[in-house]
């Protein structure tokens, strides 16, 4: 049982682990190591778009499971959540609702590599992701209907004087908050799976540490709890990489799903 | 107390998800050929109602 006394302070230590520090130089000017990550991601979609594009231009039929591959994802962005949702004018915001997609996509998948950091695990890079979305979608609003225009547009035609100015309001303070949950559901998802994913590997080392300091009879059935744990483990993990593609597309859906509400009005 | 706390809301969650999912399955079988357009409402759902639970979680381990 004492294993399961070390679990808080081990715990705290995890938690801190998560929180932002700085590789170069400090918190306010420099490197923490998850923009370090960001950067790492960045680079390895750089490296597989271009290889996709050399690839690529060898012949007219793409040939081969990399080229295929990236062909169908990109078809799969195109298709499942521009097409199907900003239906004719699809083909403007497409470059913007794919750059999104992919970059959220690498960072995620970069942090599921043990050892690495998701990019997208801190508040600050989710943040100005969910910002670059939110002036996106406004600056497609007032590029169709004027500054006026799409002020007035938030509050819904054909409702008389004094409920619309109520649905007016309401309905700016919902645009605000698509800034505030676009962000914290990816930011909370990063982070919370890996607080899981941490747990379950810090149990099963506790467990199994009393065999390894000593070999002895009474800590043989602690170590076969340990792969009890491990196994849980495999699974979170498992369930994690899905959570990162979901991720991905939850967060480019919603945004084309708010440019969609603009372009419709 | 903050792990009751978030069990507590966990509740309200976990009830939305199943509602959703609940929904998702009577209708695709009533409906085999809209599945597609379904599926990316009911993940839709789910990651709205998802987002508040996890709010929760990171509360609890922050707070």
């Amino acid at each position: 049982m004492d294993a399961l006394s070390k679990l808080p302070e081990e715990m705290d230590a995890l938690i801190n682990s998560f929180m932002s520090q700085a590789i170069v130089g400090d918190t306010t000017v420099g490197l923490t190591q998850y923009i370090f990550w960001m950067c790492v991601a960045i680079a390895l979609l750089f490296v597989v778009i271009f290889a996709f594009k050399k690839k690529q231009a060898k012949s007219l039929v793409p040939q081969g499971f990399f080229v295929n591959g990236v062909e169908y994802v990109i078809e799969f962005a195109r298709d499942d959540m521009c097409k199907s949702i900003l239906g004719d004018t699809w083909k403007k915001h497409f470059p913007f609702i794919a750059s999104l997609f992919f970059f959220i996509l690498f960072n995620d998948i970069v942090g599921i590599i043990p050892g690495c950091h998701p990019g997208t695990g801190t508040m600050g890079v989710t943040a100005a992701l969910a910002l670059v979305s939110f002036v996106y979608f406004i600056a497609v609003g007032v590029k169709r209907m004027g500054p006026l225009g799409y002020i007035k547009s938030l509050a819904p035609e054909g409702v008389s004087f004094p409920m619309n100015a109520l649905v007016w309001v309401i309905e700016l303070f919902s645009t605000f908050l698509r800034l505030v949950t676009l962000a914290v559901r990816l930011f909370c998802n990063m982070f919370a799976g890996h607080v899981v994913m941490g747990a379950f590997a810090i149990l099963a080392s506790l467990f199994f540490e009393p065999l390894l300091q000593s070999f002895a009879v009474s800590a043989v059935p602690g170590a076969a709890v340990s792969i009890f744990w491990v196994v849980i483990l495999i699974v979170i993990y498992m369930v994690e990489i899905l959570v990162a593609a979901i991720q991905a597309y939850v967060f480019t859906l919603l945004s084309a799903v708010y440019i969609q509400l603009v372009e419709s009005e | 107390m903050g792990v009751i706390g978030y069990g507590l809301g966990v509740i309200g969650a976990g009830i939305g998800i199943g509602l959703a999912a609940f929904g998702a399955t009577g209708a695709m079988a009533r409906q085999p050929e809209v599945q597609g357009r379904l599926f990316t409402v009911f993940i839709l759902g789910s990651a709205f109602v998802e987002a508040l639970a996890l709010i929760g979680f990171v509360v609890t381990l922050i707070a």
